[in-house]
């Protein structure tokens, strides 16, 4: 490992370069570059998940904290790691003060790996809107989490808003396991759903999204039992048949009930972040069934027609969050944009 | 092909299910696994674990039974505590008490004999009620994982109970055989017409084991999903092609088996020639397991017999020696192993593939016991350059350009090629370019036989040779057996790389043995 204090782009490109070679040959080949956009707080359990996620996809790691963007000083310090602890993952954190954190892109293109796919995910609060992020910009895959979000009722309405193909949510991605055994549960139905039940907090972003998609691909809209602050803990559907199939989770398991017929358990288990960050490096096209679901939540309409590149918008939250208007706001220095491309 | 008949319709109706939708995974419909000769090695190290990985990653369909059927006086109790060890003890994924409480509530055993008519009464009736305790509308395979003359009286009696019958059962009936499929050609046909008229020959699975691992999967992804290997591999710039699986280990307890086959009927007929047939293939017109296997039978039916089986055609058999730092006696001295043995341990075949392909190739098979190293690879050395604009001194140290499919172990890909060594002269050597699947990859790879138990719940054939394969093997091997036939094989130390006459065989073609 090297760390580098107050040091610059350059510096960072060469150390990385060496410490690949000092590392023996590299193992293994790199399927993508993944940006991880985190607080200093996370710092450590985004290298752990990242270290799951690369056996199976071996990846470039660039994890890149932002601290007080309002301040005038930038300074730049950063940590290189390659193997190691980490298994097949490069790794390179680096802590960005002061303005250069909002041209954070500006160190972070030289690092990325010739010619793979860049996923960015934030690891804490999602972006207002991904285009005000440089990083996200240059993404191919795009990975929020609105359950982090401080606002998460009118967390999934914004990803909406701001969706445009290749953009995924962790609280999509866990709501696999309940996705599947519902699929499972469907494949001995004998009629058309004619109501759903969710037994779910209405405002927890992965209930609603379990909603949405159910509603997307049933055709009907569900209704939520109303207890707050409590995860997912039953899918009730009745058919026109007049049968209920009805999916309750216990601890671990999920117990599938259907009129006629004796119980049956099948697991369903919360991924630890790593897999779910490994699910979600699996393909990196387009997820449509995210994005229907998605749309039929917030009844915003063809997000999967939506052109899937984005242009950088120029946001400064000094403009927008300092107390004093009156203090002038000065651009940024010449010689970090110079490298930024967009 | 039977995939899409018997699962799609259930997709279509199935509103939650959408091709696009790739996260969730393949789940079959709710079945039996019915295991034949459930106390064995292959149960309990590989069956039982494979089915409790499968159930911990959520690949199980909510309604399932494993099915245990031996000779032991059991209640469903003991059946379930011995399968519970050994999960505990061989499964790959974390033990998770949850998972096995959901599983242990759906293990039943039966006991009886193979040929008590009562027991497969027994049986018939516990999957019968499973109907209606478990959900599960008369979906069963079976796994015959007992030894093959005990074959023709359990088919006979699943026959005989209408358990082998899809339409009574009103669900599928499937079969799953293990190697060996039969000791020659006309054993293979007797085993196959027996086992595709008591089952459907749709509904026969023929497990080889190689063709669940990972990097075989990948040949095919290597070959057609790229543009840069296809328009070299064939015969104008393909020198040779070397398939190799080596094993340090010697025939442990298998003797009573293994003497009366040998390496050529051990492995050559099954993986090697399937690891071939995946090499020489073309490109299918889709991967569905009808397209793949049209192209496969092409090429089987395409492989020459070289002319001088006295020179081309090598056995060979362990004497003595050292391996990894250990002494290890002789094929001779091996327990339940007759003194004057001619079975062989290792043997070496040139063959061709007679097609524009291929015409001219020679395709050098070998597979030993007691060999320095585990290791099963393919590799495919190209020609050199028609002309080299250098000095001869140049590239003296100059070789073949070589594409290495490593199998097993370190499973992933080498690219062999010259490259300048550094410095003032122009000199060219070999060097290695490496890709390696991550370590900690290929261990948490699905086993082979989790996949390949997941295919035959979900009927999937892709992955699975069928009875047409298995006879065009023996058709290939039952040549050289019969040349054999009579011959003792030669000698070599156990720890070497096989007989010197292997060896020689290359020389004489003026190629050597890659050292894998």
């Amino acid at each position: 490992m090297i760390a580098l204090w107050d040091t610059t782009g350059q510096e960072v490109v060469k150390a990385l370069a060496a410490e690949r070679r000092s590392a023996g040959g590299v193992t293994s080949g790199l399927a993508l570059t993944l940006i991880a956009v985190v607080d200093e707080r996370h710092v450590r359990d985004t290298e752990q998940a990242a270290m799951i996620a690369a056996q199976q996809h071996p990846c470039r790691l660039i994890i890149v904290v932002r601290r007080n963007v309002l301040d005038q000083d930038s300074r730049l310090d950063a940590e290189i790691m390659v193997g190691g602890r980490l298994g097949p993952c490069e790794a390179v954190i680096m802590r960005m003060h002061g303005r250069l954190a909002l041209h954070a892109e500006s160190v972070a293109l030289p690092l990325l790996a010739p010619d793979v796919p860049v996923v960015t995910w934030w690891h804490g609060e999602p972006p207002e809107k991904i285009a005000y992020d440089p990083l996200g910009v240059v993404a191919d895959r795009r990975i929020t989490d609105a359950a982090q979000a401080n606002d998460p009722d009118g967390a999934l309405k914004r990803r909406a808003e701001d969706y445009a193909p290749g953009d995924t949510d962790l609280t999509w991605t866990r709501l696999t396991p309940w996705r599947t055994t519902l699929a499972g549960a469907f494949d001995t139905a004998d009629g058309t759903a004619t109501s759903v039940r969710i037994n779910g907090d209405r405002h927890d972003p992965s209930a609603r999204l379990l909603g949405g998609w159910l509603q997307a691909r049933l055709n009907v809209k569900p209704s939520f039992s109303a207890k707050a602050d409590e995860p997912i803990s039953a899918v009730d559907v009745t058919l026109s048949s007049g049968t209920t199939l009805s999916v309750r989770a216990d601890d671990g398991t999920a117990v599938l009930s259907r009129t006629g017929f004796p119980d049956r358990t099948m697991p369903l288990l919360r991924q630890p972040l790593g897999e779910e960050l490994a699910e979600e490096l699996r393909r990196l096209d387009p997820d449509e069934p995210y994005g229907a679901a998605l749309g039929a939540t917030t009844g915003v309409k063809g997000l999967n027609d939506r052109d899937s590149t984005r242009v950088h918008i120029w946001h400064d939250p000094a403009l927008a969050e300092k107390p004093e208007p009156d203090e002038p706001d000065t651009p940024p220095p010449a010689r970090k944009t110079a490298k930024a491309g967009s | 092909m039977r995939r899409s008949a018997a699962t799609e319709p259930v997709k279509a109706r199935n509103p939650l299910r959408d091709p696009q939708d790739r996260r969730l995974p393949r789940v079959p419909e709710p079945c039996a696994l019915v295991i034949f000769g459930v106390t064995g090695d292959l149960a309990r190290k590989k069956l039982i674990p494979a089915v409790y990985d499968l159930a911990n990653r959520g690949l199980l369909p909510p309604g399932f039974v494993m099915l245990g059927f031996a000779r032991r006086d059991w209640g469903h109790g003991d059946f379930e505590s011995i399968a519970r060890d050994a999960a505990q003890q061989h499964a790959r994924t974390p033990w998770r008490e949850q998972v096995w409480a959901r599983l242990s509530g759906s293990i039943k055993f039966v006991p009886g004999s193979f040929d008590d008519d009562e027991a497969f009464d027994t049986l018939a009736a516990t999957l019968d009620e499973l109907r209606a305790s478990h959900g599960i509308p008369g979906n069963a395979a079976f796994y015959l994982s007992i030894p093959p003359p005990a074959f023709p009286t359990v088919l006979k009696q699943l026959e005989r109970t209408g358990m082998a019958d899809n339409d009574k059962s009103g669900g599928w009936r499937r079969v799953v055989v293990e190697k060996p499929f039969g000791h020659d050609l006309d054993s293979a046909r007797e085993l196959n017409s027996l086992v595709d008229n008591v089952f459907t020959p749709e509904d026969v699975f023929r497990i080889d084991h190689y063709l669940g691992k990972e990097t075989v999967q990948n040949i095919l992804a290597l070959r057609f999903a790229n543009t840069l290997f296809e328009p070299v591999w064939n015969s104008h710039y393909v020198d040779s092609v070397q398939i190799t699986m080596a094993e340090d280990v010697g025939i442990g307890t298998r003797a009573g088996f293994y003497d009366a086959a040998g390496a050529a009927r051990d492995v050559l007929q099954n993986h090697l020639l399937q690891l071939l047939t995946m090499v020489a293939l073309e490109e299918p017109v889709s991967f569905d397991s009808e397209a793949l296997r049209v192209e496969k039978l092409k090429v089987l039916r395409a492989i020459t017999l070289p002319e001088d089986r006295k020179r081309y055609a090598i056995r060979g058999q362990y004497t003595q020696g050292w391996v990894a730092g250990e002494r290890a006696i002789g094929y001779h001295q091996e327990k339940d192993v007759p003194a004057d043995s001619t079975t062989e341990t290792y043997v070496a075949v040139r063959l061709g593939v007679q097609n524009r392909r291929w015409a001219g190739v020679p395709f050098y098979i070998r597979a030993g016991k007691r060999l320095p190293r585990r290791v099963t690879e393919i590799a495919v050395s190209f020609k050199t350059a028609p002309h080299l604009p250098f000095a001869k001194t140049d590239t003296e140290e100059l070789g073949h350009n070589q594409l290495v499919i490593r199998v097993q172990p370190d499973e992933g890909v080498t690219l062999k090629f010259g490259s300048k060594v550094p410095g003032t002269a122009m000199e060219v050597r070999d060097i290695a370019m490496d890709f390696l699947y991550g370590e900690a990859f290929t261990e948490s790879s699905p086993e082979a036989y989790e996949r390949l138990i997941l295919d035959v719940l979900i009927g999937d054939k892709t992955l699975f040779p069928n009875s047409q394969e298995v006879e065009e093997s023996w058709k290939i091997v039952d040549p050289l057996e019969e040349y054999w036939q009579g011959t003792t094989p030669y000698h070599y130390r156990a720890g070497e790389w096989g007989p010197r006459e292997a060896d020689e065989m290359l020389a004489r073609d003026g190629r050597t043995w890659r050292r894998p």
